[in-house]
């Protein structure tokens, strides 16, 4: 329901986007079957595409060119797609968008080469571009992206971590990829200067609140909504902006003590979430979203008028008020 | 230019490949990355052979030492159990170093290069994960996947700069070198899954047993190497290294 009403907001770009997904399926094309069949098991459990939306949209403020722009989109959801592959063997996941995971599926190994792969391709993909501009906001992207995970292993199940820590790794972690994504968006569609760095802000808001909204989901949605049990990032030791807001609550440090040590029962973890859920750190997390939202809101509006331009915000209250 | 004059280069080049990847945690937890000596000897053959040589090739060998440190690092991922904080931060080394090798291309603007890995890394990707494959490959499948895993970026480098006449040495002695390695791990009784499928791949002749085919087979890879050394344009100290050092002694 919710990814329908995405596509009816971009309905506009419905031909282009479909393009992109033609594409994303033959960049994971591959002599070994099992290659393909382990990329195309992740492409294939959905996604919003987000990533190469905001390539696109970012490109309708200059010289758009789909054939062009194809080369630049799809690699921005590649990285993404490779960098969840990889993800799933750091945090031992068998569960991803409701389907096993490729290293459940397969094994560590399997998913180590199905990610190098991924991310060989979109590298390969980019390399049709000449301008080296983009290519140092990807490289710099995938730089970032994994110092982040650094921090956030660095950070799991430290309590005595703060909500600017919090901030950092979700920069590194999400809102860079989307802020990328607006930026190649804007340099590969040679968009001038001053509406390019506003895009880039844009995306970097927007990427911000996409990342709380997340970690708020985690939380107050259901195992089937999530495709994987509720507070998995909390048992996983990653501290994000709901615990950081009500981390003195006796029974989450209790919680986050017994989840370092491995010990959480089924009704333990009900326990958590129900205290979690009925706590005013949901709505202090969404209020603070919605903060950046009001940024990433004002970034647009210094754009030029275009019809994207209302497309740009309805998608991003679409990202700060979804439900999945 | 004698073994002195080489090793040199090669450690110089070794502490560069380390120095453009620093990174305080990986480092602590994970260690330096993995280069491999042989390798990096072959990324400075035309150098020593007096190839014309600046820093776009030097910085080009460099990420080309990164990226293969890359995908080494994500061998060492235990196939079911990888969450050990070293064995997550190795899944994030590997990464980083794949991003930083992009990264210092893309900032000097070496776009070619950048599309000739990345190119390798599909590729390599590709036969790395053939061992997971239900298909009966052949031995001679086996060695192509093993020439490509030891020798594909160098090539791909060699491609770019034009050095192509060096590909076939590089390839043979590191193929011989990979297998000499593979053959005294299984005597070690540590086979890996490559040498454990080049077994099943085998179809035996005249009682011959896989250990004394392989060794025959490292000898002729050897035998070939030296023709390809003699009838190569390569100085005779560089043809006398790779006679003592890489073949004698390996």
């Amino acid at each position: 329901m919710e990814k329908m009403k995405l596509k009816l907001l971009y309905s506009d770009l419905k031909p282009d986007i479909e393009i992109i997904e033609k594409e994303l399926e033959k960049a994971l094309n591959s002599t070994s079957h099992l290659l393909y069949d382990a990329s195309l098991h992740l492409l294939r459990a959905g996604g919003k595409r987000i990533r190469p939306l905001f390539v696109l949209m970012s490109a309708k403020f200059g010289n758009y060119n789909i054939e062009k722009m194809k080369y630049a989109a799809v690699p921005l959801e590649l990285i993404h797609m490779g960098s969840l592959v990889h993800d799933d063997v750091i945090d031992h996941s068998d569960l991803r968008r409701g389907r096993p995971t490729v290293r459940s599926q397969w094994n560590n190994r399997v998913a180590m080469h199905t990610g190098n792969f991924i991310f060989g391709r979109a590298i390969q993909y980019v390399s049709h571009i000449d301008n080296p501009k983009a290519h140092q906001v990807l490289a710099r992207t995938m730089v970032e992206i994994c110092n982040g995970e650094v921090i956030q292993i660095e950070d799991k199940f430290r309590l005595n971590q703060n909500i600017k820590d919090y901030f950092r790794r979700i920069k590194r972690k999400t809102a860079l990829l989307i802020e990328s994504s607006c930026e190649v968006g804007a340099v590969v569609g040679e968009v001038d200067a001053i509406n390019a760095r506003h895009l880039k802000r844009f995306g970097y808001y927007v990427g911000m609140s996409y990342q709380i909204v997340d970690d708020v989901l985690d939380f107050v949605s259901t195992d089937k909504e999530l495709g994987k049990p509720a507070g998995s990032d909390l048992l996983q030791g990653n501290i994000t902006l709901p615990i950081l807001l009500m981390k003195d609550h006796p029974k989450i440090i209790e919680f986050i003590e017994r989840a370092s040590k491995g010990e959480v029962t089924e009704k333990e973890r009900m326990e958590m979430l129900n205290i979690v859920r009925k706590s005013d750190a949901i709505k202090e997390a969404l209020s603070i979203s919605d903060q950046y939202l009001a940024k990433a809101m004002k970034e647009v509006e210094a754009l030029p008028n275009n019809p994207t331009k209302k497309k740009l915000k309805e998608i991003a209250l679409f990202i700060g008020k979804r439900k999945f | 230019m004698d073994a002195s004059y080489i090793e040199k280069h090669i450690e110089q080049l070794k502490m560069d490949i380390y120095r453009h990847v620093q990174h305080k945690t990986l480092l602590k937890y994970t260690g330096n990355p993995l280069v491999n000596e042989n390798q990096l000897f072959y990324m400075l053959l035309p150098f020593f052979n007096g190839e014309n040589w600046d820093e776009e090739k030097y910085e080009g060998i460099i990420t080309v030492g990164i990226v293969q440190a890359s995908l080494s690092e994500h061998g060492l991922i235990d196939e079911s159990e990888a969450t050990s904080k070293t064995q997550q931060l190795t899944v994030l080394s590997g990464d980083y170093y794949s991003g930083r090798y992009y990264e210092i291309l893309a900032n000097s603007g070496n776009i070619p290069l950048i599309r000739q890995l990345s190119e390798g890394v599909v590729l390599r990707s590709e036969h790395e994960i053939r061992v997971y494959e239900p298909n009966n490959y052949t031995f001679d499948d086996w060695l192509q996947s093993l020439t490509i895993i030891e020798s594909e970026f160098i090539s791909r480098f060699y491609q770019q700069y034009n050095f192509e006449q060096y590909r076939a040495i590089m390839e043979t002695n590191l193929l011989a070198l990979r297998l000499q390695q593979e053959l005294a791990n299984y005597k070690e009784g540590n086979s890996s899954l490559f040498f454990l499928k080049m077994m099943d791949s085998f179809v035996p002749e005249d009682s011959l047993n896989f250990e004394k085919f392989m060794e025959d087979k490292v000898e002729k890879l050897i035998h070939q190497l030296l023709e390809l050394l003699h009838t190569s344009l390569l100085k005779e100290e560089l043809q006398l290294y790779i006679d003592k050092q890489l073949i004698r002694q390996s």
